[in-house]
């Protein structure tokens, strides 16, 4: 029983240290913005469009089908594009890191 | 060990309890000075909460090693004879051990997790919160409800009552962990779903992130699953591997709706639809999972495979209701955050293949549901319990299985926004004719040639969804292998490989859509096991020395019968000489097995397994005279079922391999001229 309490206790104040010694810098991770989610986006459409591709190559796609589905994701990923021009002309906030 | 276990259940709740309150503060309060610090805190907590829960379950099995019978559980699920590995079993064989149990899978899940906070340390710092909600329910179901450690009232027995006979086999050491791996797994999805709710998380990255945790719990419940059938299989007798037992819908309730949502959620990667529904669909699998504990350990609906009636029923009961409530509560807050992006271009398209397919799991959920819940609901309406069998829940889930195969076959053919009639003729037709030139072989074929041959759909109805099955499977193994065909020949003839080597290539650069279609040749498979027990037969005979029983082709001559005896079983078995055109083609051993410690029989089929079918012996007991009654099943096609979740589960795991980087340049915006090149085909 005494080895238990000594155990117990032992364990506890290890926790505890590991949960409330903090020294160094946190690790916050970039701000999420609205030009990261259009990167994001146009990441997913460039990928659509290398499906596209990639289906129209191996004969599953017919010409017009293609033709008429590429000109969609073109004008999708142009208008990501304008999009994401605009708002870099502004600044992209950098990493964020915070003082313990 | 009860102390130091009850220590660390302890700690292990009052750290969830801070993880949960720290996280929510700093959630709360993002702009306060200290705000990051105690969120750091908190998910330091989290992370040593698994290691209390660690210890505590350490404490339990090294007690149920120790045979240390002051312990409650140890002394009602274990016994000193018990074989090593089903003392491992012990762990999760009883009420209040499972539950530990279930905390130490959670504990593990949301331990991976808060590791992995640098992906994005917002959104996860929002998950390891929803997760420490959870985790303080199971915790204080453990520490106040059904506590493992608690102590035998009265003088200490020399020996425990001993594990359930049914649990004494091989699978139950890795079917329940499975099966709890992919229960508690859903947590996971769930919490950064509700996470990404609550902040009003821009973008699909949430969903990119839950997809991978949803196919991984996933992987494990199709896993639990079916080992859990083959268990059933293997141990209970009755011929079976699935019938419909609300246990057993319980588990198949969740993968349905997980199943739905690891297609719907491509629609929302790709296209940014269906996003109140995806949030749904995440709820709910997270929701069924709760419900399927609770139905397995509140008592409230009786099954085969449930623990005893208990309290803990009210708990999980205001625990699902809570855990409603909040969800509702905050979709209600925010689901104007969920707007769709794009809209359903055209009726036949890739879009509207997984709708359907969707609908159709919803369906199937649905029917389970009813089907499971109608005892009670009959019990409080009419006042009698009216059980629903297999032929309730066949008359649905047979047609929606081979709508959803149907669909399986056509959804790779289909591009995305839409595809033109002409496209959809041009891929289709071969296969089509292909699939149909097999079923009408199938069906054409002298029953002499094996049981699934010479089907004769006008004869039974039955007959005719066996047929069906096959043509929609033949169709999808075709569809599946004409697309690795096709990509393969591309990669083939930009680089000069040979075809294996470029389909291998063609699985390494998008290993979530070959993967994915690795999974649907494994469902072709075992639903060609299913589609055989239309042709099951069973005959029961009580046989002396010499005696003969035929079944099918076989000849089963009963050689002898007698009994065995050792410190944790008595065994009575008989020895059955099985004939095929008159040569011995095997000896098998069916048994019946009397536990001691528990005082429990249990029988123990022999099954000889075939490509075409099994033979499947049970002792069934003894007649008047002290002969066996033996039970003889023919189960055609079982194997493929076996084989089919094997297929399925490397599937599974292909998909979550990272994809191979592929350098090529596509040209994208006419009015772009600064388009980045990005990775192409």
């Amino acid at each position: 029983m005494i080895l238990g309490i000594v155990c117990a206790v032992l364990i506890t104040a290890a926790s505890l240290f590991y949960i409330f010694y903090l020294p160094g810098e946190l690790y916050l991770g970039p701000e999420k913005t609205r030009a990261s989610y259009l990167r994001e986006r146009k990441d997913v459409v460039y990928e659509n469009l290398r499906d596209l591709n990639f289906e129209y190559r191996a004969g599953k796609v017919p010409d017009t089908d293609y033709q008429s589905l590429k000109a969609n994701l073109q004008d999708e990923a142009a208008g990501l594009l304008a999009e994401i021009a605009q708002l870099e002309s502004g600044a992209i906030p950098a990493p964020r890191k915070a003082r313990s | 060990m009860a102390f130091i276990g009850n220590f660390a259940l302890l700690l292990a709740f009052a750290l969830s309890v801070y993880c949960f309150g720290a996280g929510v503060l700093a959630l709360l309060s993002p702009d306060e000075p200290n705000s990051q610090r105690l969120s750091e805190t908190a998910r330091r907590a989290g992370i040593v909460v698994f290691g209390a829960v660690f210890l505590a379950a350490v404490a339990l099995v090294v007690s149920a090693f120790r045979d240390d019978f002051t312990i409650a559980y140890i002394f009602h699920h274990s016994n000193r004879d018990l074989p090593t590995p089903y003392k491992f079993a012990t762990l999760w064989s009883g009420q209040e051990g499972s539950i530990l149990f279930w905390c130490l899978l959670l504990s593990a899940y949301a331990f991976v997790l808060r590791l992995r906070y640098k992906t994005d340390p917002r959104l996860f710092a929002y998950a390891s919160v929803v997760v420490a909600g959870v985790q303080i329910f199971f915790l204080a179901l453990v520490n106040f409800a059904a506590n493992p450690f608690g102590l035998l009232e009265g003088p200490l027995r020399p020996d425990g009552s001993g594990l359930n006979p049914l649990l004494q086999y091989p699978e139950m050491v890795i079917h329940p962990p499975m099966l709890y791996m992919g229960y508690v797994g859903f947590t996971v999805p769930f919490a950064f779903a509700l996470g990404a709710l609550i902040m009003k998380y821009p973008g699909e990255k949430w969903i990119h992130i839950t997809r991978r945790w949803t196919m991984v719990t996933w992987g494990f419940l199709t896993c639990g699953i079916f080992l859990g059938s083959h268990w059933a299989y293997s141990v209970l007798g009755w011929g079976g591997y699935w019938g419909w037992d609300p246990v057993e819908n319980a588990s198949l309730m969740p993968w349905l709706v997980g199943t739905a949502f690891l297609h719907s959620v491509m629609m929302q990667e790709k296209r940014g639809m269906l996003k109140v529904w995806n949030m749904w669909l995440v709820f709910a699998c997270f929701w069924l999972a709760i419900l399927g504990t609770f139905l397995t350990r509140s008592g409230i609906i009786s099954s085969v495979h449930a623990f005893a009636q208990s309290s803990i029923g009210s708990w999980f009961a205001w625990f699902l209701g809570i855990t409603f409530a909040v969800f509702v509560f905050f979709f209600v807050l925010n689901h104007k955050h969920l707007r769709s992006d794009n809209k359903l271009e055209g009726m036949i398209s890739r879009e509207s293949s997984f709708l359907f397919n969707n609908l159709l799991f919803l369906l199937l959920t649905l029917d389970v549901l009813w089907g499971t819940w109608f005892p009670k609901i009959s019990e409080l309406v009419q006042g009698n319990k009216v059980t629903v069998g297999a032929p309730f829940y066949n008359r649905v889930a047979i047609p929606v299985a081979l709508i959803l195969l149907l669909l399986t076959a056509l959804g790779p053919l289909l591009a995305w926004r839409k595809t033109s009639l002409e496209s959809l003729k041009r891929n289709f037709t071969w296969p089509f004719t292909v699939a149909l030139i097999i079923a009408l072989f199938v069906m054409l074929t002298p029953t002499s040639w094996g049981s699934i041959f010479g089907l004769k759909p006008w004869h039974d109805v039955s007959y005719f969804y066996s047929l069906m099955t096959i043509f929609l499977s033949a169709l999808v193994a075709f569809t599946v292998g004409s697309e690795f065909y096709r990509g393969g020949r591309v990669i083939a003839e930009k680089t000069g490989q040979g075809m294996f080597a470029s389909m291998v290539q063609l699985t390494h650069r998008n290993t979530r859509r070959y993967g994915g279609y690795i999974v649907h040749f494994g469902v072709v498979l075992v639903m060609i096991g299913f589609s055989g027990s239309a042709l099951n037969q069973d005959k029961e005979a009580e046989l002396g020395y010499g005696d003969h029983m035929q079944i099918g082709s076989y000849d089963l001559v009963c050689r002898s019968y007698t009994q065995d005896d050792n410190a944790n079983q008595e065994t009575e078995w008989a020895l059955m000489d099985v004939y095929q055109n008159g040569q011995l083609v095997r000896t098998m051993t069916p048994q019946r097995i009397f536990y001691k410690a528990s005082q429990q029989a249990s029988t123990k089929p022999d099954i000889d397994q075939g490509f075409k079918e099994d033979l499947y012996l049970v002792y069934e007991g003894q007649n008047d005279k002290g002969q066996p009654v033996i039970k003889a099943h023919l189960n055609p096609m079982v194997i493929w079922i076996w084989i089919g979740a094997w297929v399925m589960i490397i599937g599974t795991g292909l998909a979550l391999v990272e994809n191979a980087p592929v350098p090529v340049t596509v040209r994208v915006p006419r009015m772009m001229e600064h388009a980045a090149p990005v990775a192409g085909d």
